[in-house]
């Protein structure tokens, strides 16, 4: 497999769920960093600095909407584009993903070719 | 006697009330002088007039200065100030009885007046306190009556040229009479406050059990919405997991698939897509009925909508050779949430198509009017039976021909749209003939936007 040189971070603490992405996406050929809890998730981005994070909201220790906060008003990580994947879907909800910075929000269960065509539109393949 | 409540209300509402009172008398003061001078009371010695007059305005004064004497009076200092008051005004009466001619004064009618405001008063919460005032009342008109017949004070006004018995007659027919009125009044008062307070009780009684109905209903609205909330998570995550595993097989990433497999897996994905789909709508619906589903309006040309919803289904009309006509009016705009009656529009064409055969016909009308947007979506379809017409909006409910017709269906887009609409103030409904088609009109009312 001929990887195409883009990490993509997801945090999320279903092991399942980040399992079934990593597998999709690696087919893909990006670079899979795991994350299962909102601070792991936190340091890994400041470490690794990837070039994409899928980020669930309901996770362990800190909410994704805090983290996406967290990097999107530091200069140094802003850059890096957010996709928020998962199954909150109210209103309030989307409106709270956007106004924490999320460059995308995407509910499960996901369609796969939806999910890639948008990482492709913000980081290419 | 009074409750301690009540004797708290009693000492905060004491200034307001005394002070209405102080201007009560001195406008009964203004009138009188009025009428007094218009001629009206008759013949009335000046200077006993001018004398009660000035009593009157001492000790309404005297009243007005002392209120503003303390800040606030303990309970027995206001009820000695409020009686000394009443009698001053009991005697005020009576002296203007007096000096108008007593038995053939015409200003008897000022005791009653006195009883009605004791009704109203400071003390209008011990209720009975119109009877004490009609007790005294009767004192001193009585007290007058005889003072005058037994000519222990001088008489004004016109002299009785009737013998001792006759008059004596007289008086009492008068003093009887009066004073029967005087409890007459008080009584009626009585009854009429007592009535008055029962009724305001029963009222804030109601009101408090309404109060804690509405505080349990909007603890059970929470918790529905928690449970929506949590409930549509549980769902989700393992539909996802699903989701992707099944695609994933299905794209070979897990290896390769035969042709069969890769059918099996489609219907599997396909399948795992609906069930979404319905919770989506289960979801909308919770959201609907606990009105937290919030409308985002916008400025949209509605029938852009409908063009939108009509290229969306646009495949399934082909694959059923159904013609799909619009009458749509190019420039109806109105301020509506756009994605809601975008699914409302999906919704209504979704079911024209797939409750119409083979080569029908389905027409989809927009028509801006004075009132707002009418809509229609007809169809040649296979129709509804009369006696399901009514049911038609309702949740989970599907005709036993929808379902031969076609398995896709929750049973709950038309209620969805139905509260969609409502939520906008508009109105749908639907016309329908079995075998002969079915006709869905919708309304949205104009909204006054502002500026």
């Amino acid at each position: 497999m001929v990887e195409n040189g883009k990490k993509i971070l997801i945090v999320e603490d279903e092991p399942e769920i980040a399992n079934v992405l990593k597998m999709r996406l690696e087919a893909n050929n990006y670079q899979i960093l795991l994350a299962e809890d909102g601070v792991e998730g936190l340091n890994k981005a400041r470490t690794e600095k990837p070039d994409l994070i899928v980020l669930d909201i309901r996770l362990p220790k800190l909410d994704g909407f805090k983290v996406s906060r967290m990097l999107k008003f530091d200069e140094k990580y802003a850059k890096i584009p957010i996709i928020m994947l998962t199954a909150r879907v109210q209103q309030a909800d989307v409106e709270q993903g956007m106004d924490a910075g999320a460059n995308a929000y995407m509910t499960k269960p996901y369609k796969a070719e939806d999910l890639l065509a948008k990482i492709k539109e913000l980081i290419g393949s | 006697m009074l409750l301690k409540d009540e004797q708290v209300l009693l000492i905060h509402d004491f200034k307001t009330k005394f002070l209405w009172g102080i201007r009560l008398r001195f406008g009964i003061i203004l009138a009188s002088i009025i009428v007094y001078f218009l001629g009206i009371s008759g013949q009335v010695g000046l200077l006993p007039m001018v004398k009660l007059l000035l009593f009157v305005i001492a000790y309404n004064c005297c009243a007005f200065l002392l209120s503003f004497l303390k800040k606030q009076y303990k309970l027995w200092e206001i009820i000695t100030i409020i009686s000394i008051c009443q009698l001053f005004d009991l005697l005020a009466v009576t002296l203007l009885i007096y000096f108008t001619g007593w038995l053939e004064s015409p200003y008897w009618f000022l005791y009653l007046v006195l009883i009605i405001v004791s009704g109203f008063g400071i003390f209008s919460r011990y209720s009975k306190i119109v009877f004490i005032i009609a007790l005294f009342s009767a004192f001193f008109y009585l007290g007058l009556m005889l003072a005058a017949y037994f000519a222990v004070i001088p008489v004004y006004g016109p002299q009785f040229s009737l013998p001792p018995t006759e008059l004596l007659h007289s008086i009492i027919n008068r003093a009887v009479f009066t004073v029967i009125s005087f409890f007459l009044f008080a009584g009626t008062i009585y009854y009429f406050s007592q009535a008055l307070t029962e009724n305001q009780q029963s009222l804030v009684k109601k009101n408090l059990q309404l109060l804690a109905t509405l505080e349990e209903l909007k603890e059970i609205d929470r918790l529905k919405d928690e449970f929506v909330a949590t409930a549509s998570h549980e769902l989700r995550t393992p539909l996802a997991v699903i989701r992707e595993n099944t695609s994933m097989l299905h794209d070979g990433i897990a290896g390769a698939v035969s042709e069969q497999q890769t059918k099996l897996l489609d219907s599997a994905t396909n399948n795992i897509d609906r069930l979404a789909a319905i919770l989506d709508n289960l979801l909308n619906i919770a959201k609907i009925q606990s009105r937290s589903l919030e409308l985002k309006r916008s400025e949209t040309n509605i029938g852009q909508m409908a063009e939108k919803a009509i290229s969306l289904l646009q495949g399934l009309a082909i694959e059923k050779k159904i013609v799909i006509k619009k009458e749509i009016m190019p420039k109806a705009t109105i301020w509506i949430d756009q994605d809601q009656i975008l699914r409302v529009f999906i919704n209504l064409i979704d079911n024209a198509i797939k409750y119409t055969n083979l080569g029908g016909l389905v027409e989809v009308k927009v028509a801006l009017e004075e009132k707002g947007i009418v809509c229609q979506v007809k169809d040649n379809g296979i129709g509804i039976k009369a006696e399901d017409l009514p049911r038609v909006f309702e949740r989970f409910v599907r005709f036993n021909r929808a379902v031969e017709m076609s398995k896709r269906g929750s049973g709950l887009g038309l209620s969805i749209c139905k509260g969609i609409i409502e939520m906008h103030g508009g109105k749908i409904s639907v016309e329908s003939r079995e075998g002969g088609g079915t006709t869905f009109t919708f309304t949205l009312p104009k909204v006054e936007t502002n500026g």
